[in-house]
């Protein structure tokens, strides 16, 4: 054992003390340094990630840490994953967007064979800020990066590549956390995916992950969700992305009336268009947090009552 | 004389125990009793008349003796070493034929006064059968004083004798006694006009009650239990309407009754006491008017709580030893639960009285109930006797006798 | 193996030295058993259609473009209307097919129509008529989450009740004068919209409403020994005296002012489907593979040491692959000419001439027995009143010929579903097994049993006349039959029907010797995957 503790002390002093090309050459005096070559943001790769040994190791993860971690703090109801059975082939799956939760969520509930073959479109600047932010969100829930201020060409190509390649994608159009509780206007980028690439998209509800752990919060707390899968939507012919865009966040707010009332009740204000918005009445912020707690059944608590004398 | 004794011998007692609880009459070879030759019993009276037993019965109570299942009760209600055997039609010395009935009250006991149930004729109830001038014993047959049965001769009390009429043979007047015993319990169930009664057990007793309920009552529906093909045929024959296996009866009385029923948790399809157990027919809400159990087991005497209506009656006909039972039906549907025991004097509905004796003379003369008598055996052979009459049902069989007809001794 | 060829139809093989030996089903389980060279033949079923390629898609269509005198679906509902959607219950399909099921895929597209034409007033009913009640689960399974979370839990969901004397009237009485009893509900709406599923060509048409929206009142004027010793067959509409009943009754109703909207379906034969561990039960003996064959045997040997209820439990939860072949909407009488077609499209497999000895294993399923167990009046239902009957033009065995039926027949039954069965096989089969006496003498008896009305109408039982109809369903059978021989059962049990045990098949053919001569002709049905016969 000791002589092993020695060759490895020996060794060390040996790399330390000998210079180059055991170790890297400084950069001489008066050169200007080039600059950092650290692929972040957009630009990083994470082919690696979709490599059999991450997935297995993802799989694991997935299996071992998400999924019962979820089913102690999330207690998922999962409902409509019947709509998903005469689909065949890569999708997206769009969702509304509470919580980081929300990832962990889906990834243990989309169903089979999308489960193992899908890949979540992260926020360029805020998973792939450095390395290590990058590389674990790649390896544990696949992630890649997507711009959520513009429509960067880069990762554009990247999902459409992946979904020619058979990976499915699960995307975000709110472009980042819900700040309050209320949803956010769909963006189009989803949208012009499916489109670009001739898909169908399965919209989510995601209700009750915010009590979990909304934005700015770091502790999560258990609280109950309700998953709701929708039909597939295509897009009609010639629709433009925007209009996609409008019918899904459409069909994602149906699907969210549908988890706090009935099918049914949802069905005719659905399509009566009168389904309660996504995203809230437009008034000052504490009546729209008001609002909040009349839409959300489960929290209502019931009232204490006195026994009856 | 030649005799059957039951001598009191604890190690044989067990040993009779043990081998009728493997195989039941199986206590003959085993037990304590013994084929022996014996003084002819003196008579303990002036009165007593000596009996040359013909034919003599094997009756239930007879093989609980002998495989040791009978009950303690009776230990000082009979006095060893006795003859066993009191359903019997025998000769007297002038040749007549008479049947016995065996119970041993007051009178034979020359006790004068005589008590209140004997004084009205009620002899089965005798407050005195260890009393008087006889050794206990509460029945010919199990007291050493009188003998039994189960020999070549006996001596008995000329009120222990009833003549046989021409028109009976021997079969029909052996099977008197344990008609007697029938026709009590028919008349002890009271059966309300238009009522259904239940009658458990297709032994002979069944049989026989069966007969008398059909005779002495007018039930509206009549339902048997028969374990074998055999019981099934003959209590059809002597009047049930149904005659059900014993598994399948709380149906027939739900259906009979019209009543509904309840399940019990833990009878369920699914294990653990799990799942609904509508459907599940544990016990009546309604019932029989009347049961008649003449097996006298707690299975049978469950199964009569089950199906006995609120305020319903059981009769207990089978002679029971020791059971154990839920007993919360009984207080909770108010039902009453009477003992039937031998015979007596009998208040027919119409007010005039009988001898129960009387009444099952006739009766098995009207039902041709001595067909019921299936094998005789001389005494020689008294452990296939005995082994065919516990097996008497599976056998085919209904009553088992000894035939002492052609017993040497007898004609010395 | 056949996935990109066409399907192949069923067809007749004459056994001969080289045939196989043939699988027969035995309840819960299989028996394999070598039929007599050069005098048998075993008729296949086809192979499974292909099903629709978007089953939404043509539902949807269905809906707007219907059959015979009706407009289409949407035109019907108004906001203000009255709206009642009757559908299947338990007994079909069998086995219970895969998530999701065709009727919630029909009362979902009806439903969002009605959504669209904001109709608020909705009752859906198991239209059950004296089956038992399906539960929660059942249901569920039926049409779906949505559908049962969305009506269920006001009540506007539920189970038939053909004993509610408040909820059930009588519309009136056909020329024949039978009584034609339906559900107040349905009579009163604007709307009936019907939810079928057609697995044999005896579903549908006006039986679907006149029978399942019924009661006792209705039904015993064709559930009854004379109806079905004069249908030939049951599963032939044209020749069935029980269709006819149901027909002049469907008249009544229309007359009567209640407007039907009927949407049947047909489904394929893909019973066991086309992988997994009993796909080989649909494939033909002789192209069955190695692997096929070494896991016929290990499941054969794995059933044979497994308890019953492990056996049932197994069997019981294998759910069936079916594929939608056709939807048709509109009025009752034209949609069902059009899915009888469909049927027979899948089922008819042209037989000639009738055989002497006719053979069949029974499955451990009837229409009866869903999630529960089959009890030997099911197993008469299933071989004499079904099996027996799925011929077109005459039957397969000959009069005065042996029907021979594999099947262990346990004397046993499910207490909590079939509790009149229990008394029906202590009582009135211990007295006697013939049609006409039973119906004679018990039927009243049995039908107007408190009890057992209050276990239909709040347990999960049959009512307690339905052991007679399914003894009645085999009373075509029983007249026409030389012998009954059962092979493999529980000799009391069968003793206790009327018909004769027997330990292998090669004892039932010397029994039916006695009754037909010797080297009979025999024909065995391999059913299922469901075929129907069309004898000439």
């Amino acid at each position: 054992m000791d002589h092993v503790l020695d060759a490895v002390a020996r060794l060390r002093v040996k790399v330390t003390r000998s210079g180059f090309p055991w170790r890297a050459a400084p950069v001489p005096t008066g050169v200007e340094p080039p600059p950092p070559s650290r692929r972040l943001g957009a630009d990083y790769d994470t082919s690696w990630a979709r490599r059999y040994p991450a997935r297995v190791a993802r799989a694991a993860i997935v299996e071992s840490v998400m999924r019962p971690t979820m089913a102690a703090l999330a207690s998922p109801d999962r409902r409509g994953l019947d709509r998903l059975d005469d689909l065949d082939g890569p999708v997206v799956f769009v969702a509304n967007h509470h919580s980081h939760a929300d990832t962990p969520l889906l990834l243990t509930s989309i169903p089979d064979p999308w489960r193992h073959r899908v890949v979540v479109g992260a926020a360029a600047d805020y998973f792939f800020g450095n390395r290590l932010s990058g590389a674990v969100s790649a390896l544990a829930i696949g992630a890649v990066p997507i711009e959520r201020t513009k429509v960067g060409r880069r990762s554009a190509d990247l999902a459409r590549d992946l979904i020619d390649e058979g990976w499915s994608i699960l995307l975000y159009p709110e472009g980042g956390r819900s700040p309050d509780g209320w949803g956010q206007e769909f963006r189009g980028g989803a949208a012009f995916l499916a489109i670009r690439c001739g898909v169908s998209v399965v919209p989510i509800h995601i209700q009750g992950t915010g009590r979990i752990l909304r934005k700015g919060r770091t502790l999560p707390r258990p609280s109950r969700t309700t998953l709701t899968f929708g039909d597939p939507l295509v897009a009609n012919e010639g629709e433009n992305a925007r209009a996609f865009a409008v019918r899904l966040q459409a069909a994602v707010a149906a699907l969210g009336d549908e988890a706090t009332s009935n099918w049914y009740e949802a069905r005719i204000r659905a399509h009566a268009g009168t389904s309660p918005g996504l995203t809230g009445p437009d008034v000052g912020a504490w009546r729209r947090a008001w609002a909040l707690g009349d839409r959300d059944r489960r929290s209502r608590r019931r009232r204490r009552r006195w026994p009856k004398l | 004389m030649k005799a059957l004794q039951f001598r009191r011998n604890l190690p044989r007692y067990a040993a009779a125990r043990l081998a009728g609880g493997l195989t039941p009459g199986r206590g003959a070879a085993a037990g304590p009793l013994k084929l022996t030759d014996l003084d002819e019993p003196a008579p303990p009276g002036p009165d007593w008349v000596k009996v040359r037993p013909r034919l003599s019965g094997i009756c239930g109570s007879d093989l609980a003796t002998v495989d040791g299942r009978s009950a303690r009760y009776f230990e000082p209600l009979v006095s060893f070493p006795f003859v066993p055997g009191h359903e019997v039609v025998g000769n007297l010395d002038d040749g007549s034929r008479v049947v016995l009935e065996p119970v041993l009250g007051c009178v034979s006991r020359n006790l004068d006064p005589t008590c209140r149930p004997c004084a009205d004729g009620h002899l089965g109830n005798c407050e005195h059968t260890s009393f008087g001038d006889l050794e206990p014993g509460i029945q010919t047959g199990s007291c050493h004083d009188t003998g039994g049965g189960w020999a070549t001769a006996f001596t008995a009390h000329p009120s222990q004798l009833h003549p046989v009429p021409e028109t009976l043979d021997d079969e029909a007047a052996v099977m008197v006694e344990p008609t007697a015993c029938g026709v009590h319990a028919a008349l002890a169930a009271r059966v309300p006009d238009d009522g259904v009664v239940a009658v458990l057990g297709a032994g002979t007793l069944g049989l026989v009650t069966l007969a008398a309920l059909r005779a002495h009552a007018s039930p509206r529906t009549l339902i048997a239990t028969a374990r074998y093909p055999e019981q099934r045929r003959l209590a059809a024959g002597l009047g049930a309407d149904h005659v059900v296996a014993p598994g399948e009866l709380r149906r027939a009385v739900r259906r009979a009754t019209g009543s509904r029923a309840i399940g019990a948790p833990g009878l369920g399809p699914s294990s653990g006491g799990r799942g609904p157990t509508e459907g599940i027919v544990d016990r009546l809400t309604g019932g029989a008017d009347v049961v008649v159990d003449c097996v006298g087991s707690s299975a049978s005497l469950t199964d009569a709580l089950a199906i006995v209506r609120p305020r319903g009656r059981i009769v207990l006909v089978g002679m029971p030893a020791e059971v154990s039972l839920e007993l919360t039906p009984l207080w909770h549907r108010e039902v009453t639960l009477v003992g039937a025991y031998t015979y007596g004097t009998e208040v027919l509905p119409d007010g005039s009285e009988r001898r129960t004796f009387d009444l099952a003379a006739d009766l098995v003369a009207d039902a041709g109930l001595g067909s019921l008598v299936s094998a005789t055996y001389p005494l020689s052979r008294y452990q296939d006797a005995l082994e065919h009459a516990a097996s008497a049902g599976r056998r085919g069989a209904t009553k088992i006798a000894f035939d002492l007809r052609d017993e040497k001794e007898r004609h010395s | 193996m056949t996935g990109h060829l066409a399907p192949r139809p069923g067809f007749v093989l004459d056994v001969d030295r080289n045939s196989p030996p043939i699988v027969f089903h035995h309840g819960e389980g299989f028996r394999l058993e070598k039929l007599p060279t050069e005098r048998s033949r075993v008729i296949y079923p086809a192979e499974p259609l292909e099903g629709l390629p978007d089953p939404d898609g043509a539902i949807r269509h269905a809906l707007e473009h219907p059959i015979g005198d009706s407009e289409p679906l949407s035109a019907l509902l108004r906001a203000d209307m009255k709206l009642t959607i009757a559908f299947d219950d338990i007994s079909l399909p069998l086995p219970p097919m895969r998530r999701p099921d065709i009727r919630q895929r029909v009362i979902e597209a009806v439903l969002d129509q009605a959504a669209a034409a904001g109709v608020d007033d909705v009752h859906l009913i198991a239209a059950l008529a004296i089956h038992r009640r399906m539960t929660e689960d059942e249901l569920r399974h039926a049409v779906g989450d949505r559908v049962y979370d969305a009506f269920a839990p006001d009540g506007r969901l539920y189970n038939h009740d053909a004993e509610d004397p408040e909820g059930m009237v009588v519309l009136g009485e056909t020329p024949h004068g039978e009584d034609v009893q339906f559900s107040r509900r349905a009579a009163e709406s604007d709307l009936v919209v019907y939810v079928n599923i057609n697995l044999v060509s005896m579903d549908g048409g006006h039986k679907s409403t006149a029978t399942g929206l019924s009661g006792y009142t209705g039904l015993r004027h064709h559930h009854n020994v004379h109806t079905m010793q004069h249908s030939r067959s049951f599963m032939d509409r044209e020749n069935s005296a029980l269709h006819a009943s149901n027909w002049r009754m469907g008249k009544v109703i229309r007359e009567a002012g209640v407007k039907i909207f009927q949407i049947e379906t047909t489904v394929n034969n893909d019973t066991f489907g086309r992988e997994g561990p009993l796909a080989l039960l649909q494939k033909r003996e002789w192209e069955w593979s190695t692997r096929d064959r070494m896991q016929f045997l290990g499941m054969k040997h794995g059933l044979d040491v497994m308890p019953t209820r492990a056996r049932r439990k197994v069997f019981s939860s294998w759910q069936a692959p079916y594929a939608l072949t056709s939807v048709q909407a509109g009025e009752v009488e034209a949609v069902h000419e059009v899915t009888t077609a469909n049927v027979f499209r899948q089922h008819l497999v042209p037989v000639e001439g009738q055989t002497d000895v006719l053979t069949m294993g029974l499955p451990y399923i009837c229409p009866y027995n869903v999630n529960s167990i089959m009890n030997p009046i099911l197993v008469m239902c299933l071989g004499l009143g079904y099996f027996f009957n799925l011929y077109k033009g005459r039957p397969l065995v000959r009069e005065g010929g042996v029907l021979i039926m594999s099947h262990p027949t346990p004397w046993e039954f499910h207490p909590v579903h079939h509790p009149s069965y229990i008394d029906f096989f202590e009582q009135v089969l211990a007295d006697t097994t013939d049609p006409v006496e039973i119906e004679k003498r018990y039927e009243k008896q049995f039908a107007e049993d408190e009890w057992y009305i209050h276990l239909y109408r709040n347990s999960y039982a049959y009512h307690g006349v339905h052991p007679f109809y399914m003894w009645y369903w085999g009373s075509h059978a029983l007249q026409h039959l030389g012998r009954v021989v059962i092979v493999g059962g529980d000799p009391a049990a069968v003793r206790r029907m009327g018909f004769q045990p027997a330990s292998t098949l090669q004892d039932a053919l010397e029994i039916a010797s006695d009754v037909v001569g010797p080297q009979p002709t025999i024909t065995h049905i391999k059913n299922p995957p469901i075929l129907m016969a069309d004898v000439t």
